[in-house]
């Protein structure tokens, strides 16, 4: 008996079927469609959307500013922007609101938008108010957008548009070559052909290399914190708040407390005035914790540790997370990758001479004394090792 | 050279048969078969190739809807000051169940305990647990099993309601003048024994009684009448030049048995002692660690020690002068033993297990002529563990069944299951108006009781201890309480109508009654602090004068000659023994101690009777034969070294209400143990046997990954050791002789890891086992895999045997990776997923491994395991880990591994990497010994030691240059990192 007959056939389809899979997975992974990575969209809202209600529309068109107050004309939109925004948007956003608004009455909204939390609402609030009849269609409409969700910002699919375009091309050149023969030169369906495969593979590397990556990673966060009014405009040191640095295996994201220290008195920020300001004193006392959205992950199976990185091996924080300081929303600066990993490692040198850990180094020691090594890498003492990272 | 054996079909040479392979291999073939009939007769055709397109539609939609999941990194609100995320803090605590005492450091990560390790300030513990403490964090996670509230009658209720029920109840009772008991197992807590008086002294007629379900009471009782004395008393194993063992397992579960290890392996240091090293003659009646390790063993019936010691008791009392006994008959001559002790008299030790007044009483006589009690034996710093007393706990269920006392409170204990009169136990609690049991989880007695009050888990709540006069520990709570339980302290402090809490109260007390005992600290606060960060305050008591009465001896002595005149010694008889891993049985539940296995016969997930194989031959009993005993089943096992007649049951099995993991596992023999003057006697003689037709399997994992009788073990005899120290290690030379490569030597530039085991120290506790199963996250996989030879544990410990099938002589040999320079695995790995690291570690990256199981075929130390099904994370195998509260129990810095990959023990390099780590934060260089890796951190006897070869100064550079020192297949030129140091047994 021999189980190797009949596998010729099984092998032409299996590869084939392997070669379909492996385009369609690039084709409809994330990156091709070029959309954000989506955080918490309430697709059960969307789905079950109540009746629109007159009253809504109105406080919809009010809200764009399309329909006059009877004090004055505001286009509320402007700010509170519907969908998520590629740049920060230091006001609270339409769903925002909405969630604020929830359990409360039209006096609270008035009352709100009556009393300016930052230099911005009050230029903008200030030529309008607001009525109950107005304050009513306005909240009816919020409540339709709570339950709508959050709206995400997508961007326009242009790589997936070229990877059709390519396709189409390449079929036709194949119908023409093989049926139609409209087109006299060959060598234009071969070109075509081969530009298009050249195309195709090259996206599929690249898709292919990128997959469960999140380099520039950016989600929105719960509280609009900016790193550069913190430690680009303040100079605050990255060590203040990540006290982890220093002897832990996690940077550490700071807890509720060290973020009172100083805003226990800082009560109004430059961009977002009070409002963003306001949730850290909330979750305080409602006893709720912030729920960030964490930027750098690292999968499971790999073994990090900063102290090891930041104090034993001096590097610098921006060596792996960028320029920090300038970003007003956190983004994941470097691809985080094995070979990312085992680049740094093969270039950077290790503080031979300054700690006294590597003294049992000798033979290492007499080479560089011997000049026989300029300098000792990571490498050299085990840094490519496979069981330095993964345990 | 002498011939080891792992098993009795080894012995025989017979094939062994357990996992039937012929059926595994026809499976294999049928499915095969159905595949090859489904390629080979069919033609592809375009509907074939549109199906495969459909299906690569389907699969792609639904992978690449597989979005990256968005994660969310949640901080403290209020961060705790002394935790930083990522880091472990240890905290110091206690651990007592009742049965064992640990003083214990606890591993929090992040605010959960994950692991359990000694406390090395203590002198009890001096930095390693037991096996049992070390699983005993697992349980804290069981949230299938422990209770979440308080239950009325199988109802949760309130906390409020329950309170003012009980209390108006027991008002009521008290008021009106009928009895109430609170059954408890011993309290060495200072705080709860006043706790308890205040509490009883409100409500009048409650009698406190002390319930041990192993009982010692027979040593108390004898101690009273030698002594006037009713306690343990301090053993010295360390002092002593010789030690005559009778049926006390004293490695394994006699006592303390973590400390007596300690103490054992001190005086067993052959390159230390040289020719002093201590001799150690055991008679028992079934193998147990403590035997294994003995230079020379007798198996005896239990029924026959007494004579022996009678015996024994007549020629040293005649090397002594002093009256013998009336003459025992027909016993083996014991006069060699008697030669031996009193050529070191002074320094020499008796001890007996059996829990028998008369025979306590002889070997109280025997120490008294070996003038034992100056050296080996002190009654200072006496043990105030074990305080139960036989005769008053059976006196009181007689009465109970009667209907004497209307209500019963319990605490710790469990005598519905445990006690031999369960069954009249059971008949009073029906009879009582109110039973309350305070439990953890339910149990036989709790599921009796009207009401069920969830105590806390040790980790989570506040406690103190006193194991031994003098001697102070502290619990703490390592995590806050994760159910709405509430500790049986505070539970006394709510119904005594007192304010405050259990911490509170033991503050109190400690400032009251232990802080005036010191003087070194003068404010409370700073000594609280202090001790609470030790655990523990050893302030010692004074040594008690005490005179040695031998009245009743003789009395004895009859007693014992008339007791084994009745013996039947056609029939055989049942012994009971504890079992090193679950004890009593309350830890049932807990799947890392179900599947360790016996340290002898290396069996798990059941009890079994242990028969030796000449009267199974005679019986006509073989392997896996059901036996019938009254009214149980039970399954036998040949165990080479089991007394003659007499079949070994081990106690702690059987349970009908432990949980999903403990229940019916093996067979509950407590009710076979009997009442001998008042004693529960852990044997009974004249039982009938009959063989029924069925057979049972019992999974042993010894016949696993076997070596092919290759030298692998290595002893030698002290006379000849201290003649020749490289006796029985010849090969070693010759190897070392003979030895070469083409290649050039590698070389390792900074560390270079290496272990060595003593086999002299190694007592087979299996503490390493289960230290290892914490540390390093191995799954539990149930008996049916382990019957499929699937044991997980990165570490075992092969035991083998030697010499006579009913008398063996024993090796214990851990084994885990060898961390080969030269490894065999490396070069066959299709994938480098097993390489070799700069610092001499035998590298495994798991995500890069397909499965082959290359590696683990040529392995010639079979240390590698291969991950079937995924289990740490798998519904099929709920042993804790599937759900997300068990999971908390899991090392963060080590990877739970996929199925489909080879795993296996990684010298801890999680442990290595964090202590490299300290050193380099600290800007300097590495001690030897800051690197412990789990196992030998556990090791009781320090019979691993880990270090750094390249340090000529470091103990594993020492003990590679020792020459016992030999490596496991040295000829096969794999060149091993853990070394072995060969067994001198103290024989000549």
């Amino acid at each position: 008996m021999s189980y190797c007959s009949g596998n010729e056939k099984i092998n032409t389809r299996f590869y084939l079927s392997v070669l379909v899979l492996a385009l369609l997975i690039f084709l409809l992974n994330n990156g091709i469609f070029g959309q954000d990575l989506i955080v918490g969209h309430n697709k059960e809202a969307v789905k079950h959307r109540g009746p629109e209600s007159k009253e809504s529309m109105i406080g919809e068109r009010m809200f764009y500013g399309l329909v006059k107050l009877e004090n004055g004309r505001l286009n509320c939109e402007g700010c509170h922007s519907l969908a998520t925004t590629p740049k920060v948007n230091w006001n609270p956003s339409a769903y925002d609101l909405s969630v604020w608004m929830e359990g409360k009455t039209t006096s609270d909204l008035k009352k709100a938008f009556d009393s300016p939390s930052s230099d911005l609402m009050e230029t903008s609030h200030k030529n309008a108010k607001l009525n109950d009849d107005e304050s009513k269609k306005i909240m009816a409409y919020l409540v339709k957008v709570k339950e709508n969700g959050q709206v995400f910002h997508k961007d326009f699919p242009i790589k997936l548009l070229l990877f059709f375009i390519f396709g189409l091309l390449m079929a036709l050149a194949l119908v023409d070559l093989i049926f139609t023969k409209k087109i006299k030169y060959k060598v234009v369906h071969v070109l075509v052909l081969i530009i298009g495969l050249a195309f195709h593979m090259q996206m599929a590397m690249v898709e292919a290399t990128n997959l469960g990556r999140t380099k520039d990673y950016a989600p929105d966060q719960p509280i609009k914190f900016s790193h550069k009014v913190h430690a680009g405009d303040n100079k605050i040191d990255c060590k203040y708040c990540h006290t982890g640095v220093f002897d832990s295996k996690s940077a550490g994201i700071p807890s509720a407390n060290l973020c009172i220290n100083c805003h226990n008195v800082v009560r109004n920020g430059r961009n977002s005035g009070k409002y963003e300001i306001t949730k850290i004193h909330d979750a305080i006392d409602t006893k709720k914790p912030i729920e960030w959205i964490r930027v750098h992950k690292l999968p499971d199976h790999v073994y990090f540790n900063h102290a090891q990185h930041v104090v034993a091996g001096k590097v610098e924080c921006a060596t792996c997370h960028g320029k920090v300081e300038t970003m007003d929303i956190m983004a994941q600066y470097s691809d985080l990758s094995m070979g990312w990993c085992v680049n740094c490692h093969r270039q950077t040198k290790v503080n031979f001479e300054g700690n006294d850990y590597y003294k049992s180094y000798v033979k290492l020691h007499d080479d560089l004394k011997s000049g026989k090594i300029k300098q000792v890498t990571v490498e050299q003492v085990g840094g490519l090792d496979c069981m330095k990272c993964h345990y | 050279m002498k011939k080891y054996w792992s098993s009795l079909e080894e012995f025989e040479n017979k094939p062994i048969q357990q996992f039937d392979e012929t059926a595994e291999i026809r499976e294999k073939n049928e499915i095969l078969e159905f595949l090859q009939d489904e390629v080979s007769n069919k033609s592809s055709s375009r509907r074939d190739f549109l199906k495969f397109c459909g299906f690569s539609f389907a699969t792609a939609a639904v992978l690449s809807s597989c979005k990256n999941p968005v994660n969310k990194a949640i901080p403290y609100l209020l961060k705790p000051e002394d935790i930083t995320p990522g880091k472990a803090t240890y905290y110091a605590s206690t651990f007592y169940d009742g049965r064992d005492y640990g003083s214990i450091l606890v591993k929090v990560r992040d605010g959960r305990p994950i692991k359990i390790e000694g406390n090395e300030l203590s002198s009890i513990s001096k930095g390693v647990a037991s096996a049992r403490i070390q699983a005993s964090v697992l349980s804290l996670y069981d949230g299938a099993n422990r209770l979440t509230a308080p239950l009325k009658e199988g109802k949760s209720t309130k906390w409020e309601d329950a309170d003012k029920e009980i209390r108006s109840q027991l008002e009521s009772i008290s008021s009106s003048g009928e009895k109430t008991v609170l059954l408890t197992s011993s309290i060495i807590s200072p705080s709860t024994k006043k706790l308890i008086e205040e509490f009883t002294a409100k409500y009048k007629n409650i009698s406190h009684i002390v319930y041990d379900s192993i009982s010692f009471s027979a040593l108390l009782e004898a101690n009273k009448l030698s002594f006037g004395k009713e306690v343990i008393p301090s053993y010295h194993f360390d002092k002593a030049g010789i030690i005559v063992g009778f049926n006390a397992d004293f490695l394994g579960t006699w006592i303390s048995p973590t400390e007596f290890s300690r103490q054992y392996a001190d005086v067993r240091d052959v390159n230390k002692l040289r020719d002093k090293i201590t001799r150690h003659i055991q008679f028992e009646s079934t193998l147990t660690i403590t035997g294994s390790n003995a230079d020379k063993r007798y198996s005896i019936r239990p029924s026959e020690e007494g004579v022996n010691l009678i015996n024994l008791y007549n020629e040293l009392a005649g090397k002594a002068g002093k009256p013998a006994l009336n003459k025992a008959n027909g016993v083996p001559d014991i006069k060699a033993v008697a030669d031996e002790l009193w050529a070191k008299k002074g320094n020499a030790l008796v001890v007996s297990g059996t829990n028998d007044v008369y025979i306590q009483l002889i070997v109280n006589s025997i120490n008294n002529l070996l003038d034992s009690y100056t050296s080996t034996i002190d009654f200072s710093n006496s043990f105030q563990l074990f305080q139960g007393n036989d005769k008053k706990v059976n006196e009181f269920i007689t009465d109970f069944a009667k209907g004497t006392f209307s209500a019963i409170l319990m605490f710790n204990v469990n005598p519905a299951y445990d006690h031999p009169m369960a069954a009249t136990f059971t008949e009073g609690i029906k009879k009582a108006k109110l039973s309350i049991s305070f439990a953890g989880s339910q149990d036989e007695t709790s599921m009796l009781c009207k009401y069920v009050l969830p105590t806390d888990h040790y980790l989570e709540s506040w406690d103190d201890a006193m194991p031994k006069e003098g001697l102070f520990s502290l619990a703490q709570p390592a995590i806050n309480k994760l159910f709405d339980t509430r500790s049986f302290q505070d539970t006394l402090i709510k119904w005594t109508g007192k304010s405050g809490d259990y911490h509170q109260y033991i503050k109190n007390y400690w400032s009251q009654n232990i802080f005036p005992k010191q003087n070194k600290i003068g404010l409370f606060e700073q000594f609280w602090d202090l001790t609470l960060q030790a655990g523990v305050l050893e302030l010692g008591s004074a040594s008690p004068s005490s005179s040695f009465k031998d009245d009743g001896l003789q009395s004895a002595g009859d007693s014992i000659i008339a007791s084994s005149r009745k013996v039947q010694s056609s029939l055989p008889e049942l012994f009971m023994y504890e079992s090193l891993a679950l004890g009593n049985g309350s830890n049932a539940n807990n799947p890392w101690l179900q599947e360790l296995p016996d340290p002898v016969s290396k069996a798990v997930w059941d009890n079994y009777a242990a028969v030796s194989p000449k009267y199974a031959a005679e019986q006509g009993l073989t392997d896996g034969d059901l036996i019938k005993i009254k009214d149980i089943e039970v399954p036998v096992l040949l165990q080479p070294g089991q007394a003659y007649g007499v079949l070994a049951v081990a106690l702690g099995y059987g349970r009908t209400a432990a949980g999903k993991v403990g229940n019916k596992v093996g067979v509950n023999v407590f009710p076979f143990i009997v009442v001998k003057e008042g004693n529960t006697q852990y044997f009974t003689t004249g039982i009938q046997i009959t063989k029924t037709a069925k057979k049972y399997d019992i999974a042993r994992t010894q016949i696993h990954h076997s070596m092919e009788g290759r030298p692998i073990v290595r002893e030698t005899k002290l006379s000849e050791y201290l003649k020749n120290p490289e006796a029985g290690n010849e090969l070693h030379a010759e190897y070392e002789k003979n030895k070469g490569t083409l290649y050039p030597a590698v070389e390792f530039a900074g560390h270079w890891w290496a272990m060595a085991i003593d086999l002299n120290k190694c007592i087979g506790c299996n503490a390493c086992v289960i230290g290892c199963q914490a540390e390093n996250n191995i799954p539990v996989i149930g008996k049916d895999e382990m019957m499929k030879k699937r044991s997980m544990h990165w570490i075992r410990i092969d035991r083998y045997y030697s010499e006579d099938a009913e008398n063996p002589e024993v090796v214990f040999q851990p084994l885990m990776c060898q961390h080969c320079d030269n490894a065999p695995c490396e070069n066959v790995c299709p994938v480098a997923a097993t390489t070799h690291s700069s610092e001499g570690l035998n590298q495994m990256a798991y995500n890069r491994c397909i499965g082959t199981k290359y590696c683990i075929n040529n392995c010639p130390y079979k240390v590698r395991r291969f991950n079937w099904f995924r289990y740490a994370d798998n519904k099929a195998f709920d042993y804790g880990t599937d759900t997300d509260l068990g999971k908390m129990v899991l090392n963060p810095d080590v990877v739970v591994r996929e199925r489909g990959v080879v795993e296996k023990c990684s010298f801890c390099v999680q442990r290595i990497q964090d202590n490299k780590l300290k050193a380099k934060l600290e800007g300097r260089e590495l001690k030897d010994g800051d690197i412990m890796t789990a196992c030998m951190q556990a090791c009781s006897s320090k019979a691993i030691v880990f270090g750094d070869k390249n340090d000529p100064n470091s103990d594993v550079s020492k003990a590679m240059q020792n020459p016992r020192n030999y490596h496991i297949l040295e000829e096969l030129h794999t060149l091993p990192s853990v070394g072995y140091l060969t067994k001198v047994r103290n024989q000549d």
